[in-house]
């Protein structure tokens, strides 16, 4: 972009883009001038045109077809209707993992919020010191990343020489000699909601107690001087003030954790048995794994709309608030 | 009865510390511990004994440095163009009129919640047509798709926070559009352009789905996908395992060192209204 000197700028005007042809011939640059917002947003609005636009386009149009890994070398293109849908939603194991999947969403999501507010309520509580190493150790908690930390927690929920067996032999229960936490589907999830409850409270209780430390404080004195209790207090002001920021956190944690594919598949690949298997690891064994594009691409969209059902009411707020703008 | 519950919330304090900041303990010392420690009956809360060969043998381990060059490429590459396309974006939504913006703005909005993990197989389906499967730029193509949408919208909301006048003035000093923009708005942005790109970063360094499906050979894995086999292939070996996800660890520490004060209002900002 060429650079020219503006001289005289009325204050209180928009400011004018950048000249784009020489200022003899204004009608041009009129028009110039016109074009640059769009200029600027092209290579975004491309990007997300051809990278999400068409992707989601494409998963629709790809779950009504047959494509096998058949189809997919011959490139012949054989529509099948419904009969993918029928093909799943007649399994009756596909509404075991969808019934699954949403316990587990309701398990992290349920665990990371209350986890994150009891957290953000001690910080505001805590001493300077506490607070300050709470906060270190919650850092350092956020940023390990996914497989770090679902490595770590293998090892330490490891069968023999895991550190919490161990741990809890060491109090008395020895029972959990050599317990395997990954031979049944539900002590696997019970690990993986812990292993999320974890690396997701930090974030919702920084969050919180970013909104906590906001309230005034003449709302506690007037509440004082009232005669309130705690809980009184608590529900009164720090709730009222907390609750569209715990809304929001709800909402980006159902948003991420309906998603969760790493950590569930890193530890036992969906097993034992297909016991941990979630929606998202079904569309991979059906897609990648097994080369059923057309069936993972339906079990795709049932994701989309479950998900979209689940957070229709912040995604409405959140587009019309934004429509006021 | 104050001091009892003072004592009560600093002991309960400690102990969430101790439960938040374990895994990250426990990671490091087992990596320093010696092979003959980890796989024994003993109770040690504190390694007896320090050695650096897991290290040694896991950074030596088959395909974990290029797996680690091709972690730092897709992550700084995905990164590099969100932010170009991101800042090119953000500087029209936030400071221009034009018909439609309010058509962008939401479109970038809706973009952001956008379930990429859902749209797995036709970006299998469009990578393999377009021969990038198992190819580091296929990856990075998916990484930027994914991080821009935030990038662009946090952006905006950065651009935002500096007031027009400061351009204007500069302007009126005989700037021109771009200087004024180059001089006084870029350098004010600095902050935030850095709090957004570890945020892409770290997005993009934690991937494991796409990186998953889409690198065939293990010449051509990220570290989470290398790191993933290496726990299934060498099951035992945790002191290499831990010496391996420590360095994987590390990085993302100091990035997040760095931008800490940013860290709630970066994420929340593509939530709250910017």
């Amino acid at each position: 972009m060429t650079v020219t000197t503006n001289t005289a700028v009325p204050v209180g005007a928009p400011p004018p883009a950048p000249r784009a042809t020489a200022p003899e011939r204004p009608r041009k640059r009129l028009l110039g001038q016109q074009a640059i917002p769009y200029l600027l947003l092209l290579p975004a609005t491309l990007a997300v045109l051809v990278m999400l636009g068409y992707p989601v386009l494409s998963v629709v149009l790809t779950s009504f077809r047959q494509l096998d890994l058949g189809e997919l070398v011959q490139g012949e293109v054989v529509w099948k209707g419904l009969d993918n849908y029928r093909e799943i939603l007649s399994d009756p194991n596909f509404w075991v993992i969808t019934g699954r999947t949403l316990v587990f969403t309701a398990a992290c999501v349920a665990s990371t919020v209350l986890g994150g507010l009891g957290v953000a309520l001690l910080m505001r509580h805590a001493s300077r010191g506490v607070r300050l190493v709470l906060q270190l150790s919650l850092v350092f908690a956020w940023a390990m990343p996914l497989l770090s930390a679902t490595t770590v927690f293998q090892w330490m929920f490891d069968q023999n020489y895991g550190i919490l067996n161990k741990t809890l032999v060491q109090l008395g229960f020895h029972q959990f000699a050599g317990f395997s936490w990954f031979s049944t589907g539900l002590s696997t999830m019970a690990v993986i909601v812990i292993l999320i409850a974890w690396q997701g409270i930090p974030f919702v209780a920084f969050t919180l107690y970013a909104g906590i430390v906001g309230v005034p404080a003449d709302l506690y004195e007037a509440a004082g001087l009232d005669g309130a209790s705690s809980w009184q207090t608590f529900r009164a002001v720090t709730w009222t003030a907390l609750r569209p920021l715990v809304n929001v956190v709800t909402f980006l944690s159902l948003l991420w954790d309906f998603k969760v594919f790493a950590q569930v598949w890193a530890i036992r690949q969906g097993g034992p048995d297909g016991g941990s298997t979630t929606l998202p690891v079904l569309q991979f064994l059906k897609g990648i794994a097994t080369s059923h594009f057309g069936v993972a691409a339906a079990v795709s969209v049932i994701m989309i709309v479950l998900l979209v059902a689940v957070t229709w009411q912040n995604l409405r707020l959140m587009l019309r608030s934004e429509g006021v703008d | 009865m104050l001091r009892v519950k003072r004592i009560t919330v600093s002991v309960v304090g400690v102990l969430v510390a101790v439960l938040f900041a374990f895994p990250t303990y426990w990671m490091v010392t087992t990596a320093l511990k010696p092979a003959n420690q980890l796989l024994s009956d003993s109770y040690d809360l504190v390694p007896l004994g320090l050695t650096l060969q897991h290290f040694v043998d896991g950074i030596s381990k088959e395909g974990f440095l290029t797996a680690l060059g091709n972690s730092v490429i897709t992550s700084l590459g995905a990164v590099l163009f969100a932010l170009i396309a991101g800042l090119l974006a953000a500087v029209p939504l936030a400071r221009m009129r034009f018909r439609g913006r309010k058509g962008f703005v939401l479109l970038v909005l809706v973009a952001q919640m956008a379930p990429f993990e859902a749209l797995l197989i036709p970006m299998y389906l469009m990578m393999r047509s377009a021969d990038l499967l198992n190819q580091l730029p296929g990856l990075i193509l998916v990484y930027f798709a994914a991080t821009l949408p935030f990038t662009a919208w946090t952006l905006r909301g950065f651009v935002k926070g500096i007031p027009v006048d400061l351009e204007e003035a500069a302007m009126v000093d005989g700037c021109g559009r771009w200087a004024a923009f180059r001089r006084v708005t870029l350098p004010l942005l600095g902050p935030g352009l850095v709090a957004t790109s570890v945020f892409s970063f770290i997005t993009a360094w934690n991937e494991f789905l796409y990186a998953l499906t889409f690198m065939q050979d293990q010449g051509n894995y990220t570290l989470p996908v290398w790191l993933s086999g290496f726990q299934t292939q060498f099951g035992t070996d945790w002191g290499g395992t831990m010496a391996a996800s420590t360095v994987f660890t590390v990085p993302v520490l100091i990035f997040f060192l760095i931008v800490q004060r940013n860290l709630v209002s970066g994420v929340t900002a593509g939530a709250v209204k910017g």
